[in-house]
């Protein structure tokens, strides 16, 4: 069906291209909640993980 | 006189000198220690004592004279950050104490793990003088470690199975639209008001990574008597409830000043009690909020990085393994 789905859209592409795509979409929304949970300023954000983000010895708080 | 025999005094003359000033250096001993020992010692846990002995050539403690002294943070690490980035290489401390039975004692809690460097030039009041420095190693704290490495573990089994369920389906791709939007207009604390009920502790406005001056005045009518005064001086970190650095009994004519990082954007209550034979003592308090700046981006890329790099290979060792095994089947 999913097949069947990608090729009437013309989406269609290789397995590993597939697999390099999910994988560039999944690695910018880890990247982007690890951000937000370890290095955005926004106050509610950062005092709420504040002790989460000095635990991790490597991340750097103020 | 040729020239070069005078060159030949001169160089007589220079090392003469050298080696009077180094003998003089010597007649000094300058011992550092802390309690607990050094290796104990990690950043945030529990103040430590810092003591400094002065002796003499005959190993008798210096009766009186002055100590002069600087502490510097640890450098940045070639790769990963500490937690407070901008505390790396600055001056923490810097301050001139009048030496009691040759010692001077301070309580200091370390912020940041790394190599700290301990400057002090002793003065005694015949006019000796003596430099040295110390560098010594604080450790990170165990636990700390630990939740990174779990961390590290958790985003490479994240990774892990992610490769694994991307491998399966070979089929298109899905637009996936992310519209997160993050608005960051920093957090810096402004200084919070002080309750200053005595003008006798005035304390420049701090911001983390540069050191504040700290001034402590005897009252108008006690200065020219000149009559010591023994000054009690305590920095407290409110949020974690720990003493940042503590001076207990220290004899004080007229003023006392120092500098000091408050390494922490955080509050503190910096207490100062003022004791001198028959007359009641002086206190006063106040509670600073120390500025926090936003972390700089070169200590945040690695850590970013790394956790990035662990999320890749999670991810291509999923795949490998469910590769390896629809290739094992067939």
């Amino acid at each position: 069906m999913e097949k069947i789905f990608a090729g009437w859209l013309g989406l269609g592409v290789s397995e590993q291209s597939s697999f390099l795509i999910k994988s560039a979409i999944f690695l910018f929304v880890c990247g982007t909640t690890l951000f937000v949970a370890l290095g955005a300023s926004y106050p509610a954000v950062h005092d709420t993980l504040h002790n989460a983000r000095h635990a991790l010895a490597v991340v750097p708080c103020h | 006189m040729s020239l070069s025999q005078f060159a030949k005094a001169a160089l007589l003359v220079a090392a003469g000198l050298l080696f009077a000033a180094g003998a003089r250096a010597q007649d000094l001993e300058i011992r550092f220690k802390t309690t607990p020992q050094i290796e104990h010692l990690r950043p945030y846990a529990d103040p430590a004592t810092m003591s400094l002995l002065i002796a003499g050539s005959d190993g008798r403690p210096v009766r009186q004279g002055t100590v002069h002294i600087r502490l510097d943070a640890p450098r940045s690490g070639r790769f990963f950050s500490t937690d407070f980035p901008w505390v790396e290489g600055s001056r923490l401390q810097e301050m001139r104490l009048d030496l009691s039975q040759g010692r001077a004692n301070w309580k200091y809690l370390f912020p940041i793990r790394g190599q700290y460097r301990l400057g002090v030039d002793v003065e005694t009041r015949d006019g000796k003088k003596a430099s040295k420095e110390f560098t010594f190693r604080i450790r990170e704290r165990e636990e700390k470690w630990a939740i990174l490495a779990g961390f590290s573990v958790a985003l490479v089994c994240l990774g892990f199975v992610a490769g694994r369920i991307f491998t399966r389906v070979p089929a298109a791709a899905i637009a996936l639209a992310l519209g997160l939007c993050l608005a960051s207009d920093g957090f810096t604390a402004n200084e919070k008001a002080s309750d200053g009920d005595d003008a006798a502790l005035e304390i420049e406005p701090p911001t983390v990574g540069t050191p504040a001056l700290l001034h402590w005045h005897a009252p108008v009518a006690a200065t020219g008597e000149g009559s010591p005064e023994a000054l009690s001086l305590s920095i407290v970190h409110l949020e974690k409830g720990k003493t940042a650095f503590e001076l207990e009994r220290i004899p004080i004519v007229g003023d006392f000043s120092m500098k000091f990082e408050f390494t922490d954007g955080a509050e503190y209550r910096v207490s100062a009690l003022g004791e001198q034979a028959g007359k009641p003592p002086r206190r006063s308090e106040k509670i600073i909020s120390a500025t926090a700046l936003e972390p700089p981006t070169r200590a945040m890329i690695p850590a970013f990085a790394y956790f990035i790099g662990l999320i890749v290979l999670g991810l291509g060792a999923g795949r490998w393994s469910k590769r390896g095994r629809v290739r094992g089947r067939a």
